[in-house]
């Protein structure tokens, strides 16, 4: 038998695990690497935390006002938005932000007890979670700073609501993670989770059309939404303000009834876990008809390209074509600017009084395009993996990696712009000649602009990412903030080029600025190649380090 | 001089305060099956990487093949093949996409990387899954793929780290058999591994680096010639490596102290 002196106790343990988290940072930022990203993270999370911010003062006046005007009630509405932020954001943002796996802890001798209160912690312990949690404070806050006799009630209906929801979204994390863990169910959630959002750009015009009808149902289905958690915490405080303690008391009751049976359920996800769950992906076997490869022609189809780059050009399709998360995000932008063009065509277009400007509109829908698609091209070798060995070990110069890369990349956009171009001309007409040239040669400039400084981030701040997998990943926090600063440079810049030829009013300066720039970024960009290589070299320690780990 | 393979000279590689590789000489004949041995952390694949181009070193010169790795650097890549630590492979490729690519790379025309991609297939037995993902292959399907890859253009020299981990003794039989073949045809093979007996079995010559210095080089024979005492020819790789790398007092004393465990 072990000679352990003494069982761990509960908070013990989760007072190590607060310590091992401590460690894994500090000594994550002895790297430059790390202390880099850290510092683009606390950008990010300063605007994450000013937008927090605003909320909460916005939430304490709200709450403040409504109390004090006789409608303690309406904070349901208050509780309704924090409702739907702590279950949806998660979901929304699976796929991109990081997360400790903390069933790895599951090798040491980990109570239950310990194990459940862990999983409920670190459900406070993300943004969504944290976020959430400042914005129920600024309720009690401002509810309190209306009603001082109303924060014993507050305080009871918002720890059993920040415990509901602890519980309900960890519950539904866990149950995602299970989900998740297959390839094929993965891509078949993430088809759906595009569909329903693209859905909601639909909504727009579905309720132009159909709103009209759809509100008796609305009006019989909404006495329903009272039984919910978040209608539950207005109503509880709203009897409490009004001195009626005995619904009072009920509707806290019944938060409290939802707590405990997500609480439960969410016992029963845990104990699964903790038993020790297996959440790999399993190998479908191969089908024995479909066995055999299909030969590969002898004759090369991009035989006009050197070897290298056309190998390039072939792994980069496959590997786009097989990662169905970012597959599926192609057809995105098409799917958008179709729901943009149909809500847009609502509204008088030509640039009469109150109407769009189509002469503005086409720019921009372009430009947004742009922001969607060029944003992997600032970490292109996150799903390289350890094959980016390879790249170094061939004899070739890297600047053909680079080619091989951004030709893909800019076939990729140019096709979804012309698709989207035709979508546009289609439901609402060309835009004039002027525009369109413009446009067109803004595309040039912007995109090959853009690729130069792309492939600059990729190779200095490198990030591993899963194939496929959803939870637990991030973009390198600078890579993120390059491209940030990228997209609002190349924008900002043809925002003023447009500007200036309406101001002028030569309808053509913009265009020839525009061939001017793109001249520039063209001969930059082909400039930069060779020095991206040296620097590659330079740098390849790094980049392989960062990507096999 | 032309018929050394590999040379380095002062080879060094520094991270921070620690000297990984510290002035390290090697000399490995062209044709020669060359051994790399050393403990964990000895500085083994940080001296492959720099003698494949993966990492730069810190000072010293790399000649291979009579070529100065530094200015030659595409000749001399063109010439070699490399079995990297974690192997180097793109997951979500297919076996024979994988090493197409890596044809390609390596600057093979298009119908003569296919020949090759289908050969090497079926030697390694890898062509009955053709369009399984290297993600989904068992480790030792992932080595053997490895191996292909680094075969695929013919190098004539080649460096594996770590070939034979995980791959199951009928494979490794296939690619003991294939390697042997290979430094007959005047290929020369600088290995490291783990396992003692497979290096002495493979190797005719070996080297062994010990907290970044090389101790010793030469052949199992003249390495056994310095081994004193009346043991002689009898003593095995394990012996040699023991006596040189070997636990000093203190470590001895360290285990000792572990009394609980026993």
């Amino acid at each position: 038998m072990a000679d352990v002196a003494q069982p761990v106790g509960i908070l013990q343990q989760m007072w190590l695990i607060a310590g091992l988290r401590w460690r894994m940072l500090h000594n994550n930022l002895r790297r430059k690497q790390n202390r880099l990203d850290l510092l683009g993270l606390i950008i990010v999370g300063l605007l994450a935390g000013a937008f927090v911010t605003v909320l909460c003062l916005a939430l304490f006046e709200g709450a403040r006002n409504f109390v004090t005007s006789g409608r303690p009630a309406w904070l349901s509405l208050f509780f309704w938005g924090i409702f739907l932020w702590w279950q949806l954001f998660p979901i929304i943002v699976a796929g991109f932000g990081v997360s400790f796996d903390f069933r790895g802890l599951l090798r040491f001798p980990l109570s239950f007890g310990a194990f459940y209160m862990l999983g409920l912690a670190y459900g406070l312990g993300d943004f969504t979670g944290l976020a959430a949690f400042c914005w129920t404070i600024s309720i009690i806050a401002g509810a309190a700073a209306a009603n001082l006799a109303l924060l014993p009630a507050m305080l009871l209906v918002a720890v059993l609501f920040v415990l509901f929801n602890i519980a309900l979204e960890r519950l539904l994390g866990s149950w995602m993670e299970r989900l998740l863990a297959r390839r094929r169910s993965r891509e078949l959630f993430f088809a759906g989770f595009i569909l329903v959002m693209v859905s909601l750009q639909l909504l727009g015009p579905l309720l132009n059309r159909y709103g009209n009808s759809a509100e008796p149902w609305l009006a019989r289905a909404l006495p329903y939404t009272a039984y919910f958690p978040a209608s539950l915490a207005g109503k509880s405080v709203g009897a409490a303000s009004a001195g009626n303690y005995g619904e009072f008391a009920l509707a806290a009751a019944g938060i409290a009834c939802y707590a405990v049976f997500f609480g439960a359920l969410l016992w029963l996800r845990f104990t699964a876990q903790y038993r020790g769950e297996e959440l790999s992906e399993t190998l479908a076997p191969e089908k024995a008809g479909r066995n055999k490869a299909r030969r590969e022609s002898d004759a090369d189809a991009l035989g006009l390209l050197s070897p290298q780059v056309a190998a390039v050009i072939r792994k980069e399709i496959r590997y786009l074509l097989r990662n169905g998360f970012a597959a599926l995000l192609l057809l995105l932008p098409p799917i958008l600017v179709f729901a943009l063009i149909t809500q847009a065509t609502l509204f008088r277009f030509s640039g009469a009084k109150g109407g769009f400007s189509s002469e503005l509109f086409f720019p921009g829908l372009v430009a947004y395009i742009i922001l969607i698609l060029m944003a992997p091209a600032y970490n292109s070798f996150a799903y390289e993996s350890a094959g980016v060995q390879t790249y170094f070990t061939a004899p070739l110069q890297f600047r053909n990696v680079f080619l091989g890369k951004n030709f893909v990349q800019v076939a990729l956009v140019a096709t979804e712009l012309t698709l989207c171009i035709a979508a546009f001309c289609y439901r609402v007409g060309m835009p004039s000649a002027p525009i369109f040239a413009a446009t067109l040669a803004a595309i040039v400039f912007t995109l090959i602009g853009q690729l130069s400084l792309a492939n600059w981030s990729s190779l200095s701040f490198p990030r591993k990412l899963v194939f496929g997998q959803v939870h637990g990943q991030r973009q390198s926090g600078m890579a993120v903030l390059v491209a940030f600063g990228a997209q609002i440079l190349f924008f900002g810049i043809s925002s003023l080029v447009l500007g200036l030829g309406r101001w002028t009013g030569d309808r053509w300066l913009p265009t020839k600025a525009f061939v001017l720039l793109a001249a520039a970024a063209v001969a930059g960009y082909v400039a930069s190649l060779d020095a991206l290589t040296s620097y590659a070299e330079k740098n390849k320690e790094k980049l392989i380090e960062a990507l096999c780990r | 001089m032309t018929d050394l393979a590999i040379v380095t000279e002062k080879l060094t590689r520094r991270f921070g305060a620690l000297t990984a590789v510290d002035n390290v000489d090697l000399r490995v004949t062209a044709g020669q099956f060359f051994g790399f041995l050393g403990p964990n952390g000895a500085g083994k694949s940080t001296t492959i990487k720099m003698l494949t181009g993966l990492l730069a070193p810190t000072s010293g010169r790399m000649q291979l093949l009579g070529l100065d790795f530094s200015s030659h650097t595409m000749e001399v890549k063109r010439q070699i093949g490399v079995v990297p630590e974690g192997m180097g492979l793109f997951e979500r490729l297919t076996g024979a996409e994988y090493l197409r690519f890596v044809g390609r790379m390596y600057g093979l025309d298009h119908p003569t990387t296919l020949r090759r991609t289908e050969e090497l297939l079926e030697f390694m037995q890898l062509a009955d899954r053709p369009k399984s993902m290297i993600a989904d292959y068992s480790h030792g399907m992932q080595k053997k793929l490895a191996l292909a890859a680094a075969v695929i253009h013919g190098p004539r020299i080649l460096f594996l780290d770590e070939p034979f981990e995980g791959v199951d003794a009928l494979a490794a039989g296939a690619l003991k058999a294939l390697l042997g073949r290979m430094t007959a045809r005047g290929v020369t093979i600088f290995l490291t591994s783990h396992v003692l007996e497979i290096v002495e079995r493979l190797c005719s010559h070996v080297g062994i680096i010990h907290q970044g210095r090389l101790v010793a080089q030469g052949s199992i024979d003249e390495l056994r010639a310095g081994i004193a005492g009346e043991q002689g020819s009898k003593t095995t790789l394990e012996q040699i490596f023991l006596s040189i790398v070997g636990q000093s007092g203190a470590e001895r004393a360290q285990i000792e102290e572990l009394s609980w465990l026993t």
